[in-house]
């Protein structure tokens, strides 16, 4: 055997691990895609479970990752051609299966990792399946030494094999920015699910509650509803002089200690003003969503928060408007 | 929880916000104000029709020359049987009518089941939390254009005509949108928008039947269930904000340029579930983003049966 074939038998065999961490990756995601496909139809743009029947798209997806975890287990606790076969088998067929999808279902991502890979199937998807498949082609003329021992003895050669070809496969991976862009991604606070307690217990612990209480005829309220940033709490309530009103109060969704807006109103709708009752030991909390942040990390937040509000509730002279406007 | 009326929600908020609670109604910013005018037809002629109104007025309108009806398909107004119910396009404050629709309704939900018949088959649907189940009849000679824009007739999907009501019975004629490709429980998520707070939110207003002919109001999707008592709120295509019962919308028809603040005054659970466009002026992006009264869907210059415009409401 010339050095030269030598070589390239080390870049394949080298290429098994990278072949072994795809495979657990994959398994690894589907089987967590299908576990919190908590709401109905979560997987109904995702390949190949998209071109089933939605009732066996669970299965698909599982018995998918069932075949990963089998072509992983053989290919690095054995060194049999059976596997090695296996492997060529699998990824040439999952091109095919996308470029079917592609066809297909051109919206339908290719699921290869998951819900992670949800956008529609690519070049660059193709590609990818098209490399691993030859790199899965390329063990099979490997001898029949198990994954494990070529990471066991590695060599700087196989190590550079491997670092290539693990950086082959995530410049052909949309997959790696899609994640990216989810961990940099907050969904905004208006579209944001949360939970009416949370926001009662926040406002209970707030300036602004001890401040009117004592207008208050009763500890519940009558009414609760949320408009984008803001859950409003109505109470019944009763003025210096005896009147009957009800007390808003106003608290934002965000933060631990939120901005809380209160006001009284009489039957007409119109607000009262009335003097409220200062309370000297419980903390200040901020009273608009403009408080002064009090270090950098706050400042880049608020900086964030004041961008967000701007956008949302317009001009920025009133910034806590909330009615939707055209 | 004892649950107020909701019509206080707006003017309570305002107070507690600092700002000027909106008045509902048309905005007169461009072109003249349209009127709708409801109620059941007590004579007919060519030039002129009087309608008893939900309240008990009796509404005589000018028919204009240009003036065009629609019962089941476009008629001549001095065709329209008495006794239809009708919503009229009016102009000139009210008293010329321009456009006529008797007995129209529309029929949205899930359907449930799909008798076998030969010709004229009937179809069960629900139709959300708060408005249940109906039947409606799919008359033989609809069925071929339905059919085109709804090809799955089958349990689980939706469907979404244009129809008459006779005799107290719902017969579907056009279809109002193509059927999604979903079961309704599936609604595909949208991709988050990474580039922060939408200032604005295009997408389709429909109308629903489900108000009175009068109301004016519309059906919003994302509600939280715990304000709006609905279980199955909080679905949207159209990625939008939570808003209440009792909130204002201000919505822009962009078709014809006419803006009128409409209250929320019901939960739109299905519209939510609607990932479809709108191609009234253009293509609209996906999405439902409210259901409305018909008579605010006139009022915004919308068609009734053609059951959509393209909309938008803005955040700043």
């Amino acid at each position: 055997m010339t050095q030269v074939s030598q070589v390239w038998i080390t870049i394949a065999a080298a290429q098994i691990p990278v072949l072994a961490v795809l495979l657990a990756l994959g398994m690894a995601a589907k089987i967590r895609t299908v576990t919190n496909n908590s709401e109905p139809g979560g997987m109904s743009g995702l390949g190949p479970a998209v071109l089933v029947a939605e009732k066996w798209r669970a299965p698909a997806m599982l018995g998918c990752a069932a075949g990963e975890a089998f072509l992983l287990g053989g290919l690095m606790l054995t060194g049999h051609p059976f596997f090695r076969w296996g492997a060529v088998a699998f990824f040439a067929v999952s091109a095919y299966v996308l470029w079917e999808l592609r066809r297909r279902r051109p919206d339908a991502g290719c699921g290869c990792f998951g819900d992670v890979s949800s956008i529609p199937v690519g070049a660059r998807s193709l590609a990818r399946t098209v490399v691993l498949t030859a790199m899965a082609a390329g063990t099979v003329w490997v001898g029949p030494a198990p994954g494990w021992s070529v990471l066991a003895g590695i060599s700087w050669i196989e190590g550079l094999a491997m670092a290539g070809g693990l950086l082959l496969v995530a410049a052909l991976s949309p997959e790696i920015e899609e994640a990216a862009a989810r961990i940099r991604y907050r969904v905004p606070c208006e579209q944001r699910r949360m939970d009416p307690e949370t926001a009662l217990n926040r406002l209970r612990a707030s300036a602004a509650w001890q401040a009117h209480m004592r207008f208050l005829a009763s500890p519940d309220p009558v009414d609760s509803w949320r408009e984008l940033c803001w859950r409003f709490f109505a109470y019944p309530g009763r003025g210096p002089e005896g009147n009957r009103l009800e007390v808003v109060f106003a608290v934002h969704l965000i933060g631990r200690r939120p901005a809380v807006r209160v006001a009284l109103v009489d039957a007409e709708g119109r607000p009262v003003a009335v003097e409220p009752v200062t309370v000297g030991h419980s903390r200040p909390e901020p009273v608009s969503a403009r408080s002064q942040p009090r270090s950098g990390r706050m400042l880049t937040r608020a900086r964030h928060a004041a961008r967000h509000n701007s956008a949302l509730y317009g001009s920025l002279a009133s910034p806590l408007e909330s009615r939707i406007e055209g | 929880m004892l649950y107020r009326s909701v019509d206080r929600r707006h003017a309570l908020a305002a107070a507690a916000l600092g700002r000027n609670p909106a008045t509902p109604g048309p905005v007169a910013d461009e072109g003249e104000l349209l009127h709708a005018v409801t109620g059941e037809i007590l004579d007919i002629s060519p030039h002129l029709i009087i309608i008893e109104t939900p309240d008990g007025r009796h509404e005589r309108l000018v028919i204009a020359p240009w003036a065009t009806a629609w019962r089941g398909e476009t008629v001549a107004p001095a065709d329209l049987p008495r006794g239809s119910q009708v919503i009229v396009r009016a102009v000139q404050g009210g008293r010329v009518a321009e456009r006529i629709w008797a007995d129209i309704t529309r029929i949205t939900g899930v359907i449930q089941n799909v008798g076998k018949g030969a010709r004229d088959r009937t179809m069960e649907l629900y139709c959300g939390p708060h408005r249940g189940r109906r039947t409606v009849v799919i008359p033989y000679g609809a069925s071929g254009r339905l059919q085109v824009r709804h090809p799955k007739f089958e349990p689980g999907y939706l469907f979404d005509a244009i129809g008459v009501r006779e005799d107290g019975v719902s017969h579907a004629r056009l279809p109002a949108t193509s059927q999604p490709p979903y079961r309704w429980t599936s609604v595909p998520e949208q991709p988050p928008s990474y580039g922060g707070a939408q200032s604005r939110i295009s997408g389709t207003a429909t109308w629903s039947d489900a108000f009175d002919l009068d109301e004016r109001g519309a059906a919003y999707p994302m509600l939280e269930s715990s304000d709006s008592e609905c279980d199955e709120a909080g679905v949207s295509c159209a990625r939008l904000p939570y808003l209440a019962l009792g909130s204002m919308l201000e919505m822009r028809n962009v078709c014809t340029g006419r803006t009128s603040i409409v209250p929320i005054v019901t939960c739109g659970c299905l519209a939510g579930r609607f990932c479809d466009r709108c191609l009234e002026c253009g293509t609209s992006p996906r999405g439902r983003i409210a259901e409305l009264s018909p008579s605010s869907f006139v009022e915004l210059g919308g068609d009734l049966t053609t059951g959509c415009f393209n909309a938008r409401v803005g955040l700043g």
